[in-house]
Formats: structure tokens, C-alpha cells, sequence
């Protein structure tokens, strides 16, 4: 059953909504600032794309939100934004709605602060407003309440696949007729505590640039944001973005595993040394995009590609991807600017474990 | 700073009242429903809150109830708590 994409919501290190990521999308460039980090002993500075969440006023009063976490905050704009952009925002209730969220790491900022009240303050004095917040559904939940959305309200966490496979449910409540329409979301939060692991992991790198397409060379900035699609079956759509053609998930893609190699695809690479190789085996001779770039590594990536990719499919051209000048596999990096040839677009996301997500879109 | 002083910085920062300011908290305006529009979870976590800073372990419900009816009120219990400890 093929699904129509009706509205796209996005706030990111890029900006927030789809006008300003297509802003970003032309000038490829982006908002990266330095954090600093005070939980790793010595004071720490990363360079990161940070988001701002203050737009939700314009949706939810200020008073509403004083007790949503920043990860919910995040949802929730990416969630009005997506409803806003579908024009459908001022039905008011929607019934029949179903919200389902992919996070790679969740609400990290809120569940270890409620851990600290914990182990600092003891167990009677660990804040009940925390302990709400850090459930893991919470940000679905707060979204399907604000919303009045009567479907299901889900979470799906399973790291870098967390889009593809949230997707997958999102079209199974679709198929089963259990929804008129689904507002897939992906979330993440770049807490005190995911800037320390990554740290620790990463080491404090300089403010270099990151070379997505540039296999070997580790050049990984995080990033946060949400990235928001409302989702219909393509017979009760009305005019939108693209369709959702297939979602595929597994391990150990063989190369040579596109479909049509006239399609572009949409590389999930974001600068971790680890996994460049593998996406250059892959894309061989492929014409490919990256914009991570724009928005940072993080578990859900693959959710902005999907929104970058149904607007290269609703405008009918193409974006160049940032730095796309340093590429050392023999692929075709497509360039900007031009008519979109293929009737399709794919994205492609690699997991640490050998897993995959291939999720494809197309003009209809 | 007096507990009254304290007490209504502690309420801003930890139930995140961000629109307020200490100055705009009537010491006697009702804590729950109009007033400061504070509602059942707040109730829980102010308990916690006064256990926190203070130090204070609120277990009779009916002491509470009077406690939480403003500020001036639950300053003057708090006060009333230290000097009896």
C-alpha cells in the first residue's frame, strides 16, 4: 500500500520549519555553535548543532509547556509544524490520528536528571515532574493529549533504525485501517549526558567540517532536532509531498542491492569513520546526496533525509549536499539546482550492528 | 532573604514559572486553582520541595492542606518547623 506524504514538520540545527531548511538547502550551510559541557571534570567545548524550541509558543501557551522536557518541547513543535504545513491544523481535534515517535537514546536530559534527584536528594525526594517526563512515551503521549489525536500513541527506540522501523508501524496502522492518518515523528535531544558520551567517545574534536563523503576520516558533529511527517493512505490524500513506497529493514546488505540504479540516493553518512567505508561500498557508482551536514549525527538522521527527499520530490529538483566536493568513492554526487530525473528517491541509514534501512519514496 | 523571600524563588525555579517574578506572588493568594493556578502534581511536588530545601517531611495530609494555602502560609509553617526542631 503506497502512503502519501501530506505535511512535513522540522526544526534542527538548520532552523525550524521547512522554509528555513530549504534555506539551509540552498546556501549549505547550517547553524553549528560550540557547547560546553561541565560534567566531564575538566571543562568541555564540542561543536554541535543546537535547536530552538521557542517557535511552540506559537502553538501552545507558555504556561502549558512549564512542565514538558526539552525532548517532548522538540516533538511538539516538529509535531504542529507538520500539521501546519499539511494545512490541516485548524481542524482542531484529530480523531483517528495515531503518533508514533523514533528516538534513538529518548528523553536522556529529563531520565538522568530524575536519576541525580534520585541518588543525590534519596527516593522521597526524587522529583515526581521528572519521573512523568522520563517515561518513555511521554512526548507521544503530551503530542496525542495536546492534539486530541484518539489512534494509538507509541514510541520506538531501536537506535539508528529507529526511523525505518517506526515507519513500518506507521504503515501497518495505516493498512489495518486502525488510522486516517499517522504523524510519524523522530526525535533527539543532545543532553548534558549524550554531549559527555559522546565525548568520552569521540574525544573534544575542533571546529572542523564535517566531510559525510569522505570515507575514513572521522569528522562526526552531533546534532539534535525532530523531523515530523503526517502520513495517509494515498487514496484519502489530498495534494502533498511524495509517496512512502516501500520501507526496508535487515543486516548485511550485499552491494548492489539498489533497486534502480537511476534512482538517487539519499546516504545517511555523518562523518563517523566507522561506517564511511561501508556506505561507499554500497553507493558505488550510485548518484548520491548527503546533507548531514545541516543537521548533525544522530540516531535519527534518516527522518531529515526523508523530509530533504519529499521536497526534492514535491519541487522537482535537486540540492546540492553540502561539501559535496570531497568525495573519494566513484560515485556521482548529483548536483544542485537541477530537474529532479528519477521518479524516485531512496535513503539509506547503516547501522553500527550491520543493520540497514532503505526506505523509498516516490513522485506517485 | 527571608523564607517567604526564598520560598517564592524556589517555586519559580523548580515548577518552572517562567512568566512569574517573586514580586508578582501575592504572599496571600491562594497556592492551588486561581491564584498561582498550581494543581494536584504541583501538590506532590511541593512536598517534595520543602522535604528538599528545607529539610521538612510533610506527612500529615490535614497540616499540609492548611500549609498549602498561600505562601504566608506555608512560610510561617516552615519557620514554625525549624524553630521546633
Amino acid at each position: 500500500m503506497q502512503i502519501a506524504i501530506q505535511g512535513v514538520g522540522v526544526v534542527g540545527g538548520f532552523g525550524t520549519g521547512v522554509a528555513e531548511m530549504r534555506k539551509a538547502l540552498l546556501s549549505g550551510s547550517s547553524n553549528r555553535s560550540i557547547i560546553q559541557l561541565s560534567n566531564c571534570g575538566d571543562p568541555l567545548e564540542i561543536p554541535a548543532f543546537r535547536t530552538d524550541t521557542s517557535r511552540l509558543t506559537e502553538f501552545v501557551p507558555l504556561k502549558a509547556l512549564r512542565r514538558i522536557d526539552n525532548f517532548s518541547k522538540l516533538g511538539l513543535l516538529g509535531a504542529y509544524l507538520a500539521l501546519e504545513d499539511a494545512g490541516v491544523l485548524a481542524e482542531g481535534k484529530q480523531e483517528r490520528l495515531g503518533v508514533v515517535i523514533a528516538s534513538g537514546y529518548g528523553a536522556s536530559g529529563i531520565t538522568f536528571s530524575f536519576l541525580d534527584s534520585f541518588i543525590n536528594d534519596g527516593d522521597i525526594c526524587a522529583s515526581p515532574t521528572y519521573f512523568a517526563n522520563s517515561v518513555h512515551n511521554s512526548a507521544a503521549a503530551y503530542i496525542s493529549i495536546m492534539l486530541g489525536a484518539t489512534g494509538p500513541s507509541s514510541t520506538v527506540s531501536q537506535f539508528h533504525q529507529s526511523v525505518p522501523s517506526a515507519l513500518q508501524t506507521a504503515r501497518l496502522w495505516l493498512s489495518e485501517g486502525r488510522v486516517d492518518r499517522v504523524l510519524f515523528g523522530a526525535v533527539e535531544e543532545l543532553s548534558e549526558l549524550i554531549g559527555y558520551a559522546w565525548c568520552r567517545q569521540r574525544g573534544t574534536t575542533d571546529s572542523r567540517e564535517i566531510s559525510p563523503l569522505l570515507t575514513g576520516t572521522e569528522s562526526a558533529v552531533p546534532g539534535e532536532g525532530a523531523a515530523f511527517l503526517l502520513l495517509s493512505r494515498k487514496e484519502e490524500s489530498q495534494k502533498g509531498y511524495c509517496f512512502l513506497d516501500q520501507v526496508i529493514t535487515g543486516r548485511h546488505l550485499k552491494p548492489g542491492f539498489i533497486a534502480s540504479p537511476q534512482d538517487l540516493l539519499v546516504l545517511g553518512a555523518d562523518g563517523r569513520r566507522e561506517k564511511g567505508a561501508d556506505y561507499a561500498v554500497l553507493a558505488e557508482n550510485a548518484t548520491v546526496a548527503c546533507f548531514t551536514s545541516l543537521y548533525g549525527s544522530m540516531p535519527i538522521s534518516p527522518a531529515f533525509d526523508l523530509a530533504i527527499a519529499a521536497l526534492m520530490l514535491k519541487e522537482g529538483k535537486t540540492f546540492a549536499s553540502p561539501f559535496s566536493g570531497i568525495c573519494d568513492f566513484p560515485a556521482t554526487v548529483a548536483a544542485g539546482g537541477k530537474a529532479l530525473e528519477s521518479q524516485r528517491v531512496s535513503c539509506l541509514s547503516l547501522s553500527d550492528d550491520d543493520g540497514f534501512g532503505l526506505v523509498t519514496l516516490s513522485k506517485g | 532573604m527571608n523564607t517567604k523571600e526564598k520560598l517564592k524563588q524556589i517555586l519559580i525555579a523548580d515548577l518552572n514559572l517562567e512568566e512569574l517574578a517573586p514580586e508578582d506572588i501575592n504572599d496571600n493568594a491562594p497556592l492551588f486553582g486561581e491564584g498561582l493556578g498550581l494543581d494536584s502534581l504541583d501538590a506532590v511536588e511541593l512536598v517534595v520541595i520543602i522535604q528538599k530545601h528545607f529539610g521538612i517531611e510533610i506527612k500529615d495530609m490535614e497540616e499540609g492542606r492548611d500549609a498549602f494555602k498561600s505562601v504566608e502560609a506555608l512560610a510561617a509553617y516552615i519557620d514554625r518547623r525549624l524553630a521546633a526542631a
